[in-house]
This record gives structure tokens, C-alpha cells and sequence, in this order.
């Protein structure tokens, strides 16, 4: 029956075309998944690399950062060719997929600046820095908050993803500080924290993903600030050095 | 045991003081140092970013909103139609022409919204939208035409030059094919016979529900597997299930007429044949 009317209710282009769309796209879903498996990876190493900060002191951190720099060297080649794959569709139809992944690469980045790693050209490292979103995207080789074109980038949430969990990261290391008799550091993370989550309270979040994480900054500023309390009351506080 | 106190009072005297004003440890330094955060302006220019991109979300999901509700009643509008490949009664046309002016209208506001690199960005917000508009448009150029509309006639239909996905497009059919299936039924109650039409050259009637069979194994030969559980992979099973149905419906009911109609004397046409401008009318 329907071969009798070939043309007549569907012109037989239409599915194939769709037939077409749909391969294409499985197409290009699976090498940005390629690419993803091995960011994962290198996702993961970087990180177990980068916890071995809660059990050093901070005067012997230098290996790690240099350790942890390496592993996002290679963190950043994935992305590199994450973004050129990628640049050649529209951003946002493929970038749930990276999201996550890159959101991770970011933490690192930022956590490993903050450690006193991450020196850039004509910026020195320094510990208890905060990496910009603009510094990030020169340290991935990325562009950062397009608006003018349809390429890969670093969005400002992922951005802002991504420091919420590198204060999730520092209120722990807060707490190994003081195990590790280093009683100066909280402090530091405590000032951190609390000019960060200042600049969270100013955003209109509306009920998504970012809201919802940001929500836990609070309780990373109460945890950190306990420990704080803590030691003042026992006077393990360290005078500050007259600046 | 002071601090926590003291900070409760302060807070409640005055509620809108930022975090990290005058805690504990050494007053005077403090003071200056607490009151601003050095990454104010840097979070200033996010705030100003986010909520650019909250406004343009809300702008498109009320757009999304006002279209869906003006398809459903376009849908509504052709719904009282009761032949193929004829004009559409006049009253008719004039309401759905009206409603699809105005739903051009909210694409031409939203579009400065979704182009560029924000094309995907809101999909998911007007995605309903596009597919119920797609369902109306594709129901009225059946009713007009018998075929299926394709994607480039739905895409260029659309103003402003929305991005009308592939996958909006096929579920928008799916959708169609449940319209058809209460068009079919309907007309074969009210005029009892299936709608249909002659293509050129043929002696014998094109039903709806050929066509409609033509549509299943166009579907049914659809091969989504590759889009796993992503936007299409997950919409199609459940719309498969309906839409099957959906031809099963029209099979049965075209059944019945048969074999009920065998049981009438030959020539025999229920007297309803002129039945058509009251149906229009109510």
C-alpha cells in the first residue's frame, strides 16, 4: 500500500534525512566520549595527587604542586582536543557531556594555585591565591565566557562550580592543618572562604544546579570558622606578623 | 562560647551585614579587611552575567508557555474539520490564522535570544513549545495537503529564525499522529466514512489510515538506538507506544464500519451524509 503511493503522505527524503541527523550525532557523541574516558582519568590521578596536600606540611608542598602540575599538563592536552572537537558543533547542544569533567580539570587548577602552584608567565605562584576565570582559560588554553562566537569555552558556571568544590576541598584541609600543627593556615582559608562566599551572597541564583551547591558554602564557612574559634580559645592562634 | 552570641545579636540587629564582619581575633585590621572582599568586582560582573541569563531563560520558557497554549487550540480549531484536501471552512482558518500570528509574534521576541552561541543554550525551555507548534503545523498542512510537512516547510514557517530541531521535529510528528488518529475517528462517526483523497493518476482513494501505516513504518524504521538515554533516545520509546496505538485505534474502528457496514443494506448511508455544517458549528 504504501509503496503503491510513494510521494504521496511522506516524501521519503525526510526520514532518511532524520535517519542522517541522528547518526551524525551518535557520531560526534562518541569521540567527545573517547576524549572524556581519558580526562576522567587523568580527572582522577590529579586529584588523588593533590590530596596528598592534607597530609603534608606546607613547607613540604613543593613536590606535590609540581607533581600535581604535571598531571594537569595532560589533563590539558585532553581538554585541547576536547575543544577542538567540539568547537566544531554548537557548544551548548554537546556540553552536558564535559561539563562535569571540566568542572573537575577547573577544581584542580584552582586548588593547586591556591597551594602555591600554577605559575603563569609574568605572574609568580602564590599561595592563597584565587586563579580568575580568565587566568584558568590561559592555563587550559581555552577561551573563557564566549558570547560573540559558537566555541568551546569555560563557562562562568563551571567556573563557579568549580570553586565551590575547591571550598569543600579547603574546608578539610582547614581541619588537617591544625593536625598537622600548622595553626596559621586556617586562618588564611578562613579569610579565603569568607571573601568567596561574600561574593556568592551578591549572585541571584535561581533554583538550579549552582544554587544548590552554593547552599553548602555556609556550612564549609561555619565548619572553618569553628576550627578558627577553636583555636583561638586555646590562644593557638599565631600573632599576626605587623604588615 | 561569647562569640557565637555575639554574632547572633549583631546578625539580628542588623540582618543584611555581610559574613565575616568583626569575628573574634584582633579587632582593628580586621575591620577594613572583612567589610570588602577583594573578589567583589570579579563576582559583580558574574552577578550581571547570571542574571542577563536568567532573564533570557524566563523570557523563553513564558514564550515556550503562550505557544504551547496557542497550538493546543489551533489543534483544537482543525479539529472541527471534517475533509481532506479541501480549504479549510472559513471560520476556522480565520482562528487558527490569528492564533499562529500571534504565536510568530512570541518567536520574534524570544529570537534575539536564542541565536548564536545560545541556540542549544535554552533548548530544553522551548523545546515544549516547539514541538506542540510543530504538531499544529504539521495538522494543518495534512488537512491541507494529506502529506506530511516536511522539515525545512516547518523550519522556514517558524519567524525570527528559531532553530527548529531534528528531534523537536520528529516528536512533533509522533504527536501528530495522535491528532490524525482523533481526526479519523471523529469524521468516520460524524460522516461515516474514512477521510481520504485521490492522488493524481489513481482511480482509488488515499485513506487516512494508509497514510498513518505509512507513518508507523517510517517510525518503526527509525533507528534511535545511538541516542542512548540522551533527549531523543528517551522521548521515543514512550511515544512509540502511543502512537502505535494510536494506528491500532483507527484500525479497529475502520474494522468496525466494515463489518458493521456489511450488515446494512447495500447503499445504505447513514443520514448523515449532510451532517457537516452543524458538526463545524458547535
Amino acid at each position: 500500500m504504501a509503496d503503491a503511493t510513494p510521494t504521496g503522505m511522506v516524501d521519503p527524503r525526510i526520514f532518511e534525512d532524520l535517519q542522517t541527523k541522528i547518526d551524525e550525532d551518535a557520531e560526534v557523541r562518541e569521540q567527545i566520549k573517547v576524549i572524556l574516558t581519558a580526562l576522567e582519568r587523568q580527572g582522577r590521578s590529579t586529584q588523588s595527587i593533590l590530596s596528598r596536600a592534607h597530609s603534608t606540611p606546607s613547607a613540604q608542598l613543593k613536590p606535590v604542586i609540581e607533581s600535581a602540575e604535571n598531571s594537569i599538563r595532560l589533563e590539558i592536552e585532553s581538554v585541547s582536543k576536547l575543544s577542538e572537537v567540539a568547537s566544531k558543533h554548537p557548544y551548548y547542544k554537546y556540553n552536558g557531556m564535559w561539563s562535569r569533567d571540566v568542572q573537575n580539570a577547573i577544581t584542580s587548577i584552582l586548588l593547586c594555585g591556591w597551594l602555591g602552584g600554577m605559575a603563569m608567565t609574568g605572574k609568580p605562584a602564590e599561595a592563597g591565591k584565587l586563579l580568575t576565570i580568565e587566568e584558568v582559560g590561559e592555563v587550559m588554553n581555552v577561551p573563557v565566557n564566549l558570547k560573540d562566537r559558537d566555541a568551546f569555552h569555560i563557562s562562568i558556571e563551571e567556573y563557579l562550580q568549580s570553586l565551590i568544590s575547591v571550598i569543600d576541598e579547603l574546608a578539610r584541609l582547614a581541619i588537617n592543618s591544625v593536625t598537622l600543627g600548622d595553626y596559621q593556615r586556617p586562618l588564611q582559608i578562613s579569610q579565603f572562604v569568607k571573601d568567596i562566599h561574600a561574593g556568592f551572597q551578591i549572585l541571584n541564583l535561581k533554583n538550579d544546579s549552582l544554587r544548590r551547591r552554593s547552599d553548602s558554602i555556609k556550612y564549609s564557612v561555619k565548619k572553618i570558622e569553628d576550627i578558627v574559634y577553636d583555636l583561638s580559645l586555646r590562644n593557638l592562634v599565631p600573632k599576626p606578623v605587623a604588615s | 562560647m561569647a562569640d557565637p552570641t555575639n554574632n547572633r545579636t549583631s546578625l539580628s540587629e542588623r540582618p543584611k551585614d555581610m559574613p565575616g564582619v568583626k569575628r573574634n581575633h584582633d579587632g582593628a585590621a580586621k575591620e577594613v579587611k572583612a567589610s570588602t572582599s577583594p573578589f567583589m568586582p570579579m563576582f559583580e560582573a558574574f552577578r550581571d552575567e547570571l542574571d542577563e541569563h536568567h532573564d533570557r531563560r524566563e523570557r523563553i520558557i513564558k514564550a515556550s508557555r503562550d505557544i504551547t497554549a496557542a497550538s493546543k487550540k489551533i489543534i483544537f480549531s482543525l479539529q472541527r474539520v471534517r475533509a481532506l484536501k479541501t480549504d479549510i471552512p472559513p471560520k476556522i482558518l480565520s482562528e487558527t490564522t490569528d492564533r499562529m500570528a500571534l504565536m510568530q509574534k512570541q518567536f520574534l521576541t524570544i529570537a534575539p535570544d536564542l541565536v548564536g552561541i545560545n541556540a542549544w543554550r535554552y533548548q530544553r525551555q522551548i523545546s515544549g513549545g516547539i514541538q506542540e507548534y510543530m504538531e499544529a503545523v504539521s495538522f494543518q498542512h495534512y488537512l491541507q495537503k494529506q502529506s506530511l510537512i516536511t522539515l525545512e516547510e516547518a523550519s522556514s514557517s517558524i519567524a525570527g529564525g528559531v532553530t527548529l530541531t531534528g528531534d523537536d521535529y520528529v516528536l512533533g510528528i509522533f504527536d501528530l499522529v495522535g491528532e490524525l488518529m482523533r481526526f479519523a475517528i471523529t469524521t468516520m462517526a460524524t460522516s461515516g466514512s474514512l477521510p481520504g483523497s485521490k492522488d493524481e493518476g489513481s482511480e482509488e482513494d488515499r485513506t487516512i489510515l494508509m497514510d498513518l501505516r505509512v507513518l508507523r513504518t517510517h517510525f518503526e524504521a527509525l533507528d534511535t538506538t545511538s541516542c542512548g538515554g540522551t533527549g531523543l533516545g528517551k522521548d521515543v520509546e514512550k511515544k512509540m507506544e502511543v502512537m502505535k496505538t494510536c494506528v491500532e485505534k483507527v484500525e479497529a474502528a475502520v474494522y468496525g464500519m466494515i463489518i458493521r457496514g456489511r450488515e446494512r443494506p447495500k447503499g445504505w448511508v447513514p443520514d448523515l451524509s449532510d451532517d457537516r455544517a452543524p458538526v463545524e458549528s458547535y
